[in-house]
Formats: C-alpha cells, sequence, structure tokens
C-alpha cells in the first residue's frame, strides 16, 4: 500500500487528474466498451433486445445477492457465508415446497427469515464475540454447508418440483419482463434508497466511514453491523431461492459460485463513480459487467476455463481500481 | 555514525533549506498561496501561523508525501524535488509529528534501526555492534529507557527521544518538529529545549512548528509566520516579540474573550456523579454540573480527566458510583443512550474519533441530528434541502471556513474541523455538553471563537462541562472548575481563587498529596 501509494505522489496533479477520472469511470467505460466489441463481433446475436433482456435476467440473481453484501461491506466487514447461505436456502425452499407441500409464499418467507437468522448470527458473532468478519462468517459458511448436506443427504431435489414454483423464476410480468428483473429492481432500488436517502442509511455510512466517529456520535455501532449482515442473509436466501426456481431443482452446492460474482461486483463498484466507497449503484455496474462478459464469452463458445481467468481476473482488477481510487482520493 | 557533524561557530551564511514561492492546492482549496522560508544551519527556526495557515502543508511538501504545484525548494542553495519520505531523509530532513509512528513489539533499538542499513556479521544482523555505536548518541540526547527494551510501554516523552536519536543516526541536519511539547509536561519539555539547544550548537537545524508562542519565544532566533497560505513575515532579534507574534498571525488585533462578571446564575442541577469510579484511572468522582453553567475539570497529565469524560458519556462504564440527570438515575450503556438521555460528547481525537473524514461537511453536521433532517419519522427519508439548511446556518454561526457544505471534512483545518464536531451538538441541542480538549492544536482566533460559542451555548441554559489541560483555557472559561489528582476530585476552584496560578498549583497539591498519602 505505502510503496504504490507513493508511486501516485510522483505524479503531477494534471496526470492525477487523469488518473482519478479513468479510475472513476473505467468501470463504466469497459462496460460501454465491451457491448460496443461484442455487438460488433457478433451483431446477430449479441446486440439484440431479447439477448439484453436475457443478460439482465442472468444478472438478476448475482445482482441481489451482491447487493447484500454490499451492504455488509460498506459496515466495514466482509461476509464469506452468502455463497452458501444461498445454496442452503434453495434447497430447503424446494423441500418446503416438494416434501412439505408448504405454500409457496410461506416457504419463501421461511427461507428469508432463516437467511436474516444467518446475517443476525454473523452479526452477533463478529460484534459480541470480537471475531473477525472473515473468519466468523468462513466457519457460520461451513456449518451451512453441513446444514444443507443434512437436509438434503447431499441429493439433490428434483422430483415433484411444481410449476407454479417454476414459474417464480421463469413468468413475466410487466410488459413481459422476467420475474427476476422485477425482483431485482425493486432489491436495488430498496437498497439505494436504503444506504442514500434514509437516517439509517447515514448511519450504515458513518459506520463504515468511521466507527470510533459513528460510535461517539451516538450510532450503535454494533446494530448497524448487525443490521449489514442481515441485509446480506436475505438477499443471499432470496437469490438462493430464485436460482432453485430457475434450475428447478433444490442442490447443495448450486449457488456456491455466487461468492465469487458478488465479490467481484462489489469491489468493480467501489470503483466505479466514486473513490473506492462501496455503493449500491456501484455494485449494480459492477454486476453488469460481470454478467455481461460471462454472456459475450458463451456467445462466442469459450470454453469454460476461459470463464474462470474471466471472473478471477477482474476480482484482482476490481480490487486494483478500487485501491488505486481510495489511494488518489487520500493524496 | 551520529548526526553532531558541524562544529559551534563555523555557521555558513547560506540555508540548509530554502523554499521559495510555494504554491499548493487541494481539489478548489488554495492552501499555498507562495510562501517562502529559509532556515540556517544550527538555528531553531519557529514556524507559527492559524489553523490552515498551510504549515501542515509545507511540511508535508519538505517531507516528501504531496508534491508542490509550483516553487522552488533548495537544499545547500541546489534546486531539488523530493518525491519521495525516503528522498526527504537522504537530503537529511527528519520529521517528528505529533502521532509518533512506531512499529509495537519492537525494541528501541530496532525502532531506531527501522529503514537503515545494518552491520552484519556472517550475514546476521550484528545488534550488539549496532547497539555501541547507537549508545552514545542516545545516551546524548537523554534517552533513559535501554536499547532492548520494547517501545510499547513508553511514555510519549521518551519517544521524541527516541525519534530524535533516529534523526541524529540518520545524520539529519535539518529536523522538524510538530507541536512536540503538545503531550510533553513542563518538566519534559525543559528537557527537549535543553536538546534543542544541543543540537544547534552542533550545527543541526531545526524547524520548531507550535502554537506555543512562549516557547518559540524562549527557544527559536527566527520565526516565520504563515497567514492565510503566505509567508506574512519572518521575525527575529527585537521585532520578535509576544505582541508582534499575534499580531502577524492573526493580521490585526485580538478580541478577548468576554465572561459575565458576576457568573450566571446556575439553574438546577442537570448531570451529578456520586462516587464514580473505574479504578486506577477513575478513584472517585463526585459533582454536580448546573444548567448555564460552564464547568471546568482540569488537572496533571494522567489524572483521569477523559477518563471521567468517557464514563459520563456511557463509552466506558463505571465500576462504581452513580450519576442522575435532571434528578432520575442515568447509567448509559453506550454513547448511543447517552445521547438519547440528552448528552453530546466532542472528542479529544477529532479527527480519529470526531469525524468520517471522506465524507461531506453536510454528512458529518447531520450525524448526531439525523432525527431533524429526515422528511418526517413516519418516512426516515433525509431530505438533501433541510440538510444543507441546517448546515449552511451552522456554517454561518459558527463561521466555518469551507468552499461549500458537500466539501469533505477531511480537507478542513484542524480548528475548522473542531467547529464542525462541537457544530454537531449545536443542531441537536442536548442538555448536557462535554468537550474534551475543545481548543487543542487550535489557532488563536478560532480558539477565541470556540470559546465565546462554549459560552453562548451555556447561557442558552445547557449544561457544559469542558475537560481540559490547559490551565488558561479553564480560568479563561469556566465558571467553576474541578481539580483531579490520582482519579479523584482534590479541590474545586471558584471566583477569587479560579484563575491560571491557582488551577496548576491545585494540581501540583493534589497531585503530591495523593502520592504522599
Amino acid at each position: 500500500m505505502s510503496e504504490l501509494s507513493m508511486s501516485t505522489r510522483r505524479l503531477s496533479p494534471a496526470a492525477k487528474a487523469a488518473l482519478g477520472v479513468f479510475a472513476r469511470y473505467a468501470t463504466i467505460i469497459g462496460l460501454i466498451l465491451m457491448i460496443v466489441a461484442f455487438s460488433i463481433l457478433s451483431p446477430d446475436a449479441f446486440p439484440t433486445f431479447s439477448n439484453f433482456i436475457n443478460v439482465l435476467n442472468q444478472a438478476s440473481l448475482a445482482m441481489i445477492i451482491a447487493g447484500g453484501l454490499t451492504l455488509a461491506v460498506i459496515v466495514g466487514e466482509l461476509d464469506l457465508s452468502i455463497g452458501y447461505a444461498a445454496s442452503l436456502n434453495g434447497v430447503l425452499v424446494t423441500g418446503l415446497v416438494v416434501k412439505n407441500k408448504l405454500p409457496i409464499p410461506v416457504a419463501i418467507l421461511f427461507v428469508l427469515a432463516l437467511g436474516a437468522l444467518i446475517g443476525l448470527v454473523n452479526g452477533l458473532i463478529v460484534t459480541k464475540l470480537r471475531v473477525n468478519s472473515v473468519i466468523a462468517t468462513l466457519g457460520v459458511g461451513t456449518i451451512i454447508v453441513g446444514l444443507a448436506f443434512a437436509y438434503s443427504s447431499g441429493v439433490p431435489i428434483v422430483a415433484g418440483v411444481p410449476e407454479a414454483f417454476l414459474q417464480l423464476s421463469l413468468g413475466r410480468w410487466l410488459f413481459g419482463i422476467p420475474n427476476p428483473i422485477i425482483v431485482m429492481a425493486l432489491v436495488v432500488g430498496g437498497l439505494w434508497v436504503l444506504v442514500e436517502r434514509t437516517a439509517i442509511g447515514q448511519e450504515i455510512q458513518a459506520v463504515g466511514g468511521n466507527p470510533a466517529a459513528a460510535r461517539l456520535a451516538g450510532i450503535s455501532v454494533d446494530r448497524i453491523k448487525i443490521l449489514g449482515f442481515i441485509i446480506s442473509g436475505v438477499c443471499a436466501a432470496l437469490t438462493g431461492a430464485l436460482l432453485a426456481s430457475r434450475l428447478g431443482s433444490g442442490t447443495t452446492s448450486a449457488a456456491d459460485s455466487y461468492l465469487l460474482t458478488a465479490f467481484a461486483a462489489v469491489f468493480l463498484g467501489s470503483a466505479t463513480l466514486r473513490d473506492g466507497e462501496f455503493h449500491v449503484l456501484g455494485t449494480f455496474i459492477g454486476t453488469l459487467i460481470i454478467v455481461f462478459g460471462f454472456n459475450g464469452l458463451n456467445i462466442f463458445g469459450a470454453p469454460t476455463f476461459s470463464q474462470y481467468v474471466f471472473q478471477g481476473a477482474i476480482l484482482i482488477i476490481a480490487v486494483g481500481l478500487s485501491s488505486l481510487g481510495r489511494m488518489l482520493a487520500e493524496s | 555514525m551520529n548526526g553532531f557533524a558541524g562544529e559551534a561557530g563555523t555557521r555558513p551564511a547560506s540555508p540548509v533549506v530554502a523554499v521559495n514561492a510555494i504554491r499548493k492546492a487541494y481539489g478548489g482549496a488554495q492552501a499555498l498561496k507562495g510562501v517562502s522560508l529559509s532556515i540556517l544551519p544550527g538555528e531553531a527556526h519557529g514556524l507559527v501561523g492559524a489553523n490552515g495557515a498551510g504549515k501542515s502543508t509545507l511540511i508535508r511538501i519538505l517531507a516528501g508525501l504531496t508534491q508542490p504545484d509550483a516553487g522552488d525548494i533548495l537544499v545547500d542553495g541546489k534546486r531539488i524535488v523530493i518525491a519521495t519520505a525516503h528522498q526527504a531523509s537522504e537530503l537529511g530532513m527528519s520529521f517528528i509529528h505529533q502521532e509518533l509512528a512506531f512499529v509495537p513489539g519492537m525494541t528501541v533499538l530496532e525502532n531506531i534501526m527501522l529503514g537503515l542499513p545494518k552491520k552484519t556479521r556472517f550475514g546476521v544482523v550484528d545488534w550488539p555492534a549496532i547497539a555501541r555505536e547507537i549508545e552514545p548518541v542516545a545516551k546524548r540526547v537523554g534517552v533513559k529507557a535501554p536499547l532492548g527494551a520494547n517501545v510499547k510501554g513508553l511514555s510519549t516523552a521518551e519517544n521524541w527521544l527516541i525519534n530524535i536519536t533516529r534523526a541524529l543516526v540518520r545524520k539529519s541536519r535539518l529536523i522538524v518538529m510538530d507541536e512536540p511539547t503538545a503531550a510533553l509536561s513542563p518538566a519534559e519539555s525543559q528537557r527537549l529545549f535543553a536538546i534543542i539547544r544541543d543540537l544547534r550548537q552542533s550545527g543541526v537545524a531545526v524547524l520548531y512548528v507550535s502554537h506555543r508562542l512562549d516557547e518559540i519565544l524562549e527557544l527559536c532566533q527566527r520565526v516565520t509566520v504563515f497567514r492565510d497560505g503566505r509567508s506574512a513575515g519572518e521575525l527575529a532579534g527585537a521585532r520578535l516579540t509576544r505582541q508582534t507574534l499575534v499580531e502577524a498571525i492573526v493580521g490585526g488585533a485580538v478580541e478577548g474573550l468576554q465572561k459575565s462578571a458576576t457568573p450566571v446564575a446556575a439553574g438546577e442541577v442537570a448531570l451529578s456523579a456520586r462516587g464514580l469510579g473505574r479504578p486506577p484511572k477513575v478513584v472517585d468522582v463526585s459533582f454536580d454540573l448546573r444548567k448555564g453553567e460552564v464547568l471546568g475539570l482540569g488537572g496533571l497529565v494522567g489524572a483521569g480527566r477523559s477518563e471521567t469524560a468517557r464514563l459520563l458519556f456511557g463509552v466506558d462504564r463505571p465500576d462504581m458510583g452513580a450519576m442522575t440527570l435532571n434528578g432520575r438515575r442515568f447509567a448509559p450503556k453506550s454513547p448511543a443512550a447517552a445521547v438519547k438521555a440528552g448528552l453530546g460528547f466532542v472528542p479529544e481525537e477529532r479527527r480519529a474519533e470526531g469525524l468520517v473524514l471522506t465524507k461531506s461537511l453536510g454528512f458529518n453536521l447531520g450525524l448526531a441530528n439525523l432525527n431533524s433532517i429526515v422528511v418526517n419519522a413516519m418516512l426516515p427519508l433525509i431530505s438533501g434541502r433541510r440538510r444543507k439548511t441546517l448546515a449552511e446556518r451552522t456554517i454561518r454561526e459558527l463561521a466555518i471556513k469551507t468552499p461549500g457544505v458537500e466539501t469533505p471534512v477531511g480537507q478542513l483545518s484542524g480548528g475548522n474541523q473542531q467547529k464542525v464536531v462541537i457544530g454537531r451538538w449545536l443542531q441537536s441541542q442536548p442538555e448536557v455538553l462535554i468537550l474534551d480538549e475543545p481548543t487543542r492544536g487550535v489557532d488563536v482566533g478560532a480558539r477565541v471563537e470556540i470559546h465565546r460559542l462554549i459560552r453562548a451555548l451555556a447561557s442558552r441554559g445547557m449544561a457544559v462541562l469542558v475537560v481540559s489541560s490547559e490551565p488558561e483555557e479553564l480560568s479563561d472559561l469556566c465558571d467553576r472548575v474541578l481539580v483531579m489528582a490520582e482519579g479523584r476530585i482534590v479541590s474545586e476552584l471558584v471566583g477569587e481563587s479560579l484563575s491560571r496560578h491557582g488551577i496548576i498549583a491545585a494540581s501540583y497539591a493534589g497531585a503530591q498529596e495523593r502520592s504522599a498519602a
């Protein structure tokens, strides 16, 4: 960090300003360039209305879980349990509908409540036991994997999934927009209003910016951090439930890979428009970059390994841009 | 290996370091509008100026932490660019700041040698040989701690001496000291002055940055005054007096604080403490704080003042004793609970504990006061307009110097940052306001303004507790002063007995009594 920040100090003010603009808009420029490039390379398949709707639909589940994670990182913590929590809740919601014959809304409310509970446990461990959040959520996440196996014995729940459950994610509403996009829009909008426009949002930002100052200004830092974890857990559960509906099955590790996607999206987002500060709108743009990238790779039939390379590389680029922004803001 | 290179008496007239017409802007704010300064070998050169005058910015530029937009830096008459902190060190400059940076868990010697090439034997660092070389330097500076001791438990004064040793080991020809005595006792300060005089004899130059004019007058041969990012003058010889310094800093005459001759008829008791304690720092504290009064809490460093304030505000919880607020039992479990009950707190470390530096002035002002900037209680959305109106009113009332409401508070000067922290409570109007070192590191002008503001709050009926290590501040500002020693309140000063002298006498008497008992 200090070596790197040294290197930015050597720059002239003009170069620094230019670099600042680059750091702030690089993600958006990257997104536009990617869309333009894919459109030129694949004019028939890529730049069509139906493909854009398809990409947004793909992005919805990632965006919901990444949106939740954004709240956890704004309050200054990391939540590594989200992928596992999504998987568990996906299995559970399918099981509740198929095995226990619960009405679908009740089953969904049940898993959202469980998501909140997982977040609460994470938050209590971090704030009351003062365990580092990486360790705490990794531990909780691993326990969750165990619970998912205990519930399903590792066997995917496929048979007897009712059509109505599949329609949750396959159905369309309002001008034929797929349901997940509508859910995502509500979640993103809700989270954005919460963080940027409410009193609690101010407290959330203050806790992330300087916990000591927030505490002495009369803010309950622990409560705000727990809230961040709970929102993260609820969003993970929602993503898990929608994924189960989309796959038509409850599989124990179905949503695990969303962890990496969510982190990449959140860090890309922090480099967007603001100097290394996490925010909901940024996460949205970050998610779009990742999903458009995947979509493009798919259309060109790129081999599976390249998708891993893409995702790993984009995570590193994202964190790099994010800390570059922060360095420039400080110098 | 030691840095006592030059010899007394042979002083070349050319400056070790000179800066010429330096300009620097941060964002929209022009921090330096052309400052010049030259430091001769073997001189203690004072640098004074109000907060925001540009002292810190110049020091950052010399230290290679930031680059000037225009102007020249000359070392030994040669124009140079200081691109990194490492380069500043190579050029023979050392910087000792208020917040001293040591690696905890390492020894004194290891910290002194940090970043320096070390002697090795068979490829292994030869600490005994290094220690033999450093020992005389450390001894001359007056480091009492053994070189092998862990730096963790050492006093601030000892840390300063270790830093000076480090500077000498690096063969520094210029040592920049930023508010060196802020955390030192009078005796420790005197020891530091003796060392600075000793350094001068050896040809080492010292740039001494301080708000404490008495020290500047005692120590420095020449003094450069900064005002609003410009050099406002260089004073030396007969022209260097307290009067000329103050005039140069403020750019005119300073108006004193008007404390009402008769103490305000204090109202009913707002906050009351009985037998409050959290050993070892706070042992037995009892007092009544009345509405409309400014009560001071003084005493020597380590007397337990700040710790008492933390108990009152629910930051720490007392092990014994009880408090009441407006006659009702008051036992805050957290600062949040204290705020809810009607308390406000301005902490000692404003940057670390008072502000979210990356956020705007409006954001920071609104923090303790979110209820009054939301649209309504049912719909707790922040009204940008209401926040802006409130922030602008506070900026006007407190005369906060800022480009605007949206400016990040990190870009403001210390005095203006402090006004933001106080302004936060101005908006929410708590019944009891506790201020810990309200004017530490704040310039003469802002200090008067802050004092006036505190008096105004009390006259509106607020109960104010001011914790301060400066006897002048307490005697100027307070209606009544409690002096603490070793965790207890040892005397109460009011009326005639409330003076700078009285407070100092009570502090030392109390400390002595306690240690004798």
